[in-house]
């Protein structure tokens, strides 16, 4: 095909390498062979909360809902009932950086199921229509004489629903408590406020702003032949002659200066808490890696050091659950310790997890904790690639918030080239315990 | 795929699946007897990972982790269930710590056990679905195991002794039935050695289950749970249902593929999320035991909108027992069920966990291939007399809320 750009990416644990096109207009398209009765296809748009501001904050994720109501040739329910009659799982999701929907089908015995999924996936892409009777009038949260409840109230449901979940209460003190000026401050899904009042012309603006070619990359996994393909994709996403989004830059904020703790109350019976703490841009593979690693050291599995330290080795632990993660986000990631204790010995479950981080940076940690960290990244990179929507969702990161795959070629020898200084050192670098934030939620009669 | 029994006579299901990284095991071993205190079954699960004659539970931890192996032990309503995933070069090293764990756990640390695991449900129960899904199954499944909650456990675990876990723990070890499925790109021959080698010391039984029945539900039951807090309420509503081993299997399993078992377009998910715009998440669930089952529809909506819901429900409840489905919504939902049962399959450990299941039940692991020929007969008069026959039966309604939405006249409609 003409004007379009070929690259060839090792893929590890797959079977052939990954093929990643790239159009003149910049949509991405990239195939992954896995042999198997299912395909994944997806789309996903660099576009999230991201860029959110106060007023529209939600659009993302409320568009999200929206793009599901039909298109010009399609009434609402139509992709659904068509794909999910076939045995397809269809869905959606936003998150801070990104936007994504997709469906997988099986594959049948022609390629009646792909070519459908194909014309009905990419006309929902390119032509919402969001109709006036499926978006709802805006409302005064307030009336409470509302009778015709549209997507507005789906979402608004799903607010509620999030409200009522302590771990999401304790995320969101901490997300907004970690960022001053960085949209990333913000809920992805928004608040009631907005969802109810938001016009469906300000959502239709946002998405012609941001669903454009330079903006998605669509990704087919499956037992599928790339060259049979491409040129049905190409013509399934006709763009025409949509204007290419500008590519937004926002600095990162700088880390806290102390700890700052923010504390919130709840009708609940014991004490959560989250420690949080800013990393590297998604970009930086390396230091990503290493902060992988730590978390997985400080707090995955009943062999870290969190459980073995604050659960299994005293006789009378503070902690009902503890774990550490890191997630990547396009300008910076982000290194959480959550936390359930026993609400009564909230300042000493605070100074024990310092006192495991401190030891961390001052100590480091041994030959047997590296090995063992390393040999889980690869099992856990293996364990990603046993499905066509878990690789699906991996090379879509990839492409989307890191903005290219051939860092995935690099992921094994990342991993194997971590040394016991380089944890030492990163873990000094953006786990100081002077830089944390944290965000506690605790049972209303703790109140002072 | 192959069936290899070994030397004590439990049953193996093996499978190559070439180009996977990862093997997976699926081991079932059956719960004939009620617990006599509430979690002792629980504990046992959770104390198989804490410590063996020749291992501390970190040491079991470190080996587990250093090799990257996967080891999960279930409670489930009917048995306990292993789950062990491993890369392939290092099979023998997981299988070493599996024959360790059945064989050689002390349960020494019972007492510890028992406290994490209290305060672990008690931040469970922090979540008001949580609560309200606990109550639903208090009082569906009355004075049975199947009913057993977080509450119950945290209640009575401190009276759990050494002496009940190893007595419950033997009972399962030496009395019950056991099988095991295992599915990666292993070599047969070797497989079946190394099988034999770390699990042919065990026993295994027929199961023979002398727990309490279920007591049917006689009248219409309606429990409520205040949560003033709350910004959703929680309602779940719900009937028995046969077992797994029912003539109806197939037909439950349309029946709930077209009311909300999944997806976008199933009845309860147009009616009341995408017309009515109550929910975020409502759907219908069906949970087959070995006893019996249950199915239930839930959802989470705004307080003041429980009246509308439970009508909600009783439509769609009353429709799909009154008026035939059409051969297009027939055909969909088959389609549908079937074409998701391949998501079943998908990797090494959901294809053991599934075939192994079904020769636990004693159905034998090609049970997919003639449930699947079943679901393609069903007919739109079978799908509506098995709606009849279980949704005419008295139903369990439980609703969490704050105390002001629990009106007589929001609940009774």
């Amino acid at each position: 095909m003409k004007n379009i750009k070929k690259n060839i990416i090792e893929y590890p644990y797959l079977e052939k390498p990954v093929e990643v096109y790239e159009r003149e207009n910049g949509h991405k398209i990239v195939f992954a062979y896995k042999k198997g009765g299912l395909i994944n296809i997806s789309s996903w748009v660099k576009t999230g909360s991201i860029n959110e501001n106060d007023i529209n904050n939600g659009i993302s994720h409320f568009l999200e809902h929206l793009m599901f109501k039909g298109t010009s040739k399609h009434k609402a329910g139509e992709f659904d009932r068509t794909l999910e009659s076939r045995g397809a799982i269809v869905n959606a999701a936003t998150w801070k950086d990104y936007t994504f929907y997709y469906v997988t089908i099986p594959k049948g015995s022609s390629d009646k199921n792909f070519n459908d999924t194909l014309n009905l996936h990419a006309d929902m892409m390119l032509d919402p229509v969001i109709p006036d009777n499926e978006i709802g009038a805006p409302f005064d949260l307030n009336d409470p004489h509302i009778t015709t409840k549209r997507e507005r109230h789906v979402v608004i449901e799903e607010i509620r629903m999030r409200k009522d979940q302590p771990w999401t209460k304790v995320y969101n003190l901490l997300n907004k408590n970690l960022y001053k000026n960085h949209p990333y401050k913000r809920d992805v899904i928004g608040n009631e406020q907005i969802i109810s009042q938001i016009s469906r012309e300000t959502v239709l603006e946002y998405y012609k702003t941001h669903y454009t070619p330079n903006n998605i990359t669509t990704i087919i996994v499956g037992e599928i032949e790339p060259a049979q393909v491409l040129p049905l994709i190409c013509e399934e996403f006709d763009f025409k002659e949509r204007t290419n989004a500008p590519q937004t830059i926002y600095e990162i904020d700088k880390p806290e200066n102390e700890t700052k703790v923010v504390e919130d109350y709840s009708k609940i019976n014991t004490g959560f808490l989250m420690f949080g703490y800013l990393g590297p841009k998604a970009c930086d593979i390396k230091t990503s890696t290493i902060l992988e690693m730590i978390c997985l050291i400080l707090g995955q599995g009943q062999s870290s050091r969190f459980y073995q330290e604050l659960i299994e080795k005293p006789k009378n632990p503070i902690f009902n659950i503890i774990s550490s993660d890191y997630y990547h986000f396009r300008d910076g990631g982000n290194i959480f310790i959550d936390a359930n204790f026993k609400p009564e010995k909230k300042e000493e479950a605070i100074e024990q997890i310092k006192a495991q981080i401190k030891k961390l940076y001052t100590e480091g940690i041994n030959e047997q904790e590296l090995k063992k960290a390393k040999k889980k990244l690869k099992a856990g990179f293996a364990e990603n690639s046993e499905t066509v929507s878990d690789i699906g969702e991996n090379i879509g990161f990839y492409m989307t918030v890191c903005n290219k795959l051939e860092y995935v070629e690099e992921y094994i020898k990342v991993i194997d080239e971590i040394t016991l200084e380089d944890i030492k050192q990163t873990a000094k670098e953006f786990i100081d315990i002077n830089h944390a934030v944290i965000a506690v939620l605790m049972p209303e009669e703790y109140k002072k | 795929m192959e069936k290899y029994i070994l030397k004590n006579g439990i049953e193996a299901i093996i499978k190559r699946n070439k180009n996977t990284p990862r093997i997976a095991l699926a081991m079932y071993m059956g719960i004939n007897k009620d617990e006599t205190k509430s979690g002792i079954y629980y504990i046992i699960s959770q104390l198989m990972y804490q410590g063996t004659k020749t291992k501390t539970a970190e040491e079991i931890a470190v080996y587990l982790d250093e090799n990257a192996i996967d080891l999960c032990i279930e409670k489930k309503a009917d048995y306990l269930r292993i789950k062990l995933q491993c890369l392939n070069e290092d099979i023998e090293k997981a299988l070493e710590i599996l024959e360790d764990i059945i064989q050689n756990s002390t349960f020494e640390a019972y007492k510890k056990e028992a406290e994490k695991i209290k305060g672990e449900f008690l931040s469970d129960l922090d979540s008001a679905k949580i609560i309200a899904q606990d109550d639903y199954y208090r009082h569906i499944f009355q004075n049975h195991s199947y009913g057993t909650g977080r509450q119950e456990i945290i209640n009575e675990i401190n009276l759990i002794t050494k002496e009940d876990i190893i007595n419950s723990y033997n009972e399962v070890k030496d009395n019950s039935k056991k099988n095991i499925c295992i599915i990666g790109d292993i070599d047969e021959t070797k497989i079946k050695q190394l099988l034999d080698k770390h699990l042919s010391d065990l026993k295994n039984a027929k199961t023979k289950d002398e727990r309490k029945k279920i007591i049917p539900i006689e009248n219409k039951t309606i429990s409520t749970v205040e949560k003033e807090d709350a910004n959703q309420a929680q309602i779940f509503q719900g009937w028995l249902f046969p077992s797994i081993y029912s003539e109806e299997y197939a037909s439950i399993i349309l029946l709930n593929t077209i009311l909300g078992s999944s997806g976008l377009s199933s009845r309860l998910f147009l009616e009341l999320r995408e017309k009515q715009g109550l929910a975020y998440t409502v759907r219908s669930v069906y949970e087959p035991c070995m006893q019996g089952g249950h199915f239930f529809v839930y959802i989470g909506t705004e307080p003041k909108n429980i009246k509308t819901s439970i009508i909600g429900f009783d439509k769609e409840i009353n429709k799909i027992m009154t008026e035939i489905i059409s051969n297009e919504e027939l055909e969909n939902a088959k389609n549908n069920a079937i074409g998701k049962r391949q998501f079943y399959q998908e990797t090494n450990m959901s294809e053991a966990v599934l075939k192994g299941y079904y020769e636990f039940l004693g159905l034998g692991y090609t049970f997919e291939e003639e449930l699947i020929e079943k679901i393609k007969k069903i007919t739109a008069e079978e799908i509506m007399q098995t709606a009849k026959k279980y949704f005419d039966k008295p139903a369990v309604i439980s609703v969490l809320a704050p105390k002001k939405y629990l009106t007589e006249s929001a609940l009774i409609c």
